[in-house]
């Protein structure tokens, strides 16, 4: 297929294509991922100046000329910072709360998240509708139930370390503490 | 003569199927008797039933998706759990999975992801509310991590796109619709069909098993079939988005879909490992071309580690695809 053609076809699918990257200086961009760093400067490894959670916004101010990968930003404190570059995105993410009555919740990104009601479990109807089924329903159960526990025990200090060791991109920070970050053994960008 | 009004009347019926309000009151308007005032107030449930086709609350998404991960892990022969060895190997795809959901647009999901026992397939599978399956059938194909997370991204997509979301609220629709119909009026599944359409459109799952199942087993069946052509393409669109997010090679995932045989057959559905190599390719050349700084993506940047020893040795020795298409949902 002929690259145009592909061209046509992201477009009609609402994929993002060069376009929905437009951004102009002091324009707002959404942080993506969980525990996304501000950094005093343009390397992994520098002073945590904030830490910021998905749908949170930052004005941008352009990417460091030294390093594309990193872009200069003001975060909502109004603190002047670095961002890893694919923290960043033109669209806001989905943020999805639990609540009694079924209904989604716009809330503060960063209480969201600090709250822990992102955190689900099987649902009791489900597990209910698989033991009542029996046999091998209600083994999957059970191996459901001890498989999210073992997800949950993968938080972003888990990710972080995999990620260094990999050689992958710093998106998501083990933690929000700030200031100076240990340094590490080996690996890292 | 009931019985042949009725049937005339059924097939108007089946005629206005969408949009029947404005002929049923006509209907009772006049009058007609009996027999074609039932009729009128069927053809008025019917059209009601449109009012289901909502996007489901995320309630309903997490019963629904908790309910179809039991269903797929019961299908998959159980999961990879037993022993230390395969606990370290779900840990391990868990942490490659959620680095990935965790850069996705539904960040906040309580992702899980999990390995079947199914040698047989090469194959990965998705449920709403964020899980996603690999069997250990796939997981014997993979060469390094990029492959794997081309994988998992690829079903982080499909969830992300709500794409068996969408399946389930066409069963509700149907299901209300067929009751209609019928005139199944009194059951568990028809009155909470029936009084969803005439409040938010939304059902309480967790509420009645029946229910549930009712819509487990509408879902698994579409599900089935298959997702559309343009909706694999989107995932992977997605998918490669989340891997340049990461900082994985997409290349690698081109790479492994070059070894299913892609559509055809049962799979009719899915676009060739060609047509979908041929997007991959695109969407990286565009970012690694882009004059733009926030959308350039260093390409040498991008990775392939290597599978951890612990991953093989829970896996077991390295067995390539037989022309199994991949992604069943």
């Amino acid at each position: 297929m002929r690259r145009w053609t592909w061209g046509i076809l992201l477009l009609a699918l609402g994929v993002p294509v060069t376009a929905a990257w437009a951004v102009k200086k002091d324009e707002k961009l959404y942080v993506k991922a969980r525990n996304t760093r501000v950094l005093k400067s343009a390397v992994p490894t520098a002073d945590v100046v904030a830490v910021l959670q998905p749908g949170q916004q930052v004005t941008w101010k352009g990417a460091d000329p030294k390093n594309a990968q990193w872009h200069q930003v003001t975060e909502p404190g109004g603190k002047a910072g670095y961002v890893f570059q694919t923290n960043l995105s033109t669209k806001p993410p989905d943020m999805e709360l639990v609540s009694k009555d079924g209904k989604t919740r716009t809330i503060d990104p960063a209480a969201f998240v600090s709250s822990g009601a992102a955190v689900k479990a099987l649902s009791p109807g489900a597990e209910k509708y698989g033991k009542e089924k029996g046999g091998d329903y209600a083994v999957a159960v059970n191996q459901l139930k001890k498989l999210e526990g073992l997800a949950k025990a993968v938080t972003p200090v888990e990710i972080d370390a995999h990620v260094k060791q990999a050689g992958l991109f710093p998106v998501v920070a083990p933690n929000t503490k700030l200031g100076p970050q240990p340094q590490a053994k080996k690996g890292g960008r | 003569m009931r019985s042949r009004m009725g049937v005339l009347v059924a097939a108007g019926l089946g005629l206005c199927l969408t949009s029947c309000t404005q002929v049923a009151k006509g209907l009772k308007a006049a009058n007609l008797g009996a027999d074609v005032n039932r009729v009128a107030d069927a053809a008025e449930k019917v059209d009601s039933c449109d009012k289901l086709k909502v996007a489901p609350a995320i309630q309903e998404e997490y019963a629904l998706g908790s309910a179809l991960a039991i269903h797929w892990a019961q299908q998959g022969g159980g999961l990879m759990l037993s022993g230390a060895a395969q606990e370290k190997l779900s840990t391990y795809v868990n942490t490659v999975g959620r680095n990935l959901a965790m850069q996705s647009p539904r960040p906040e999901l309580g992702w899980t992801f999990g390995v079947l026992n199914d040698t047989k397939r090469f194959n990965a599978l998705s449920a709403p509310a964020g899980y996603v399956f690999v069997t250990h059938g796939l997981l014997q194909g993979v060469d390094n991590e990029a492959q794997l997370a081309g994988v998992l991204a690829h079903e982080i997509a499909h969830v992300v796109l709500k794409h068996a979301l969408n399946q389930y609220v066409s069963v509700k629709v149907s299901t209300c619709k067929g009751d209609a119909m019928v005139g199944v009026g009194k059951s568990v599944v028809a009155s909470a069909l029936k009084n969803a359409s005439l409040l938010d459109g939304r059902l309480d799952l967790d509420s009645d098993t029946g229910l549930m199942g009712k819509m487990v087993d509408g879902t698994v069946e579409l599900a089935g079939k298959g997702h559309r052509k343009d909706e694999e393409l989107a995932a992977d669109a997605l998918a490669v988005e989340l891997m340049l997010s990461a900082g994985y090679d997409p290349g690698e995932f081109s790479k492994l879909l070059g070894q299913t045989s892609g559509g055809g057959g049962f799979w009719e559905n899915h676009p060739s490992a060609k047509e979908r190599q041929g997007q991959i390719k695109s969407i990286v050349e565009a970012r690694g071309n882009n004059a733009d700084p926030l959308a350039r993506v260093d390409v040498a940047a991008l990775q392939r580690p290597v599978l951890p020893a612990s991953f093989t040795a829970a896996v077991g020795p390295v067995k390539k695809p037989t022309g199994v298409a991949k992604d069943a949902k």
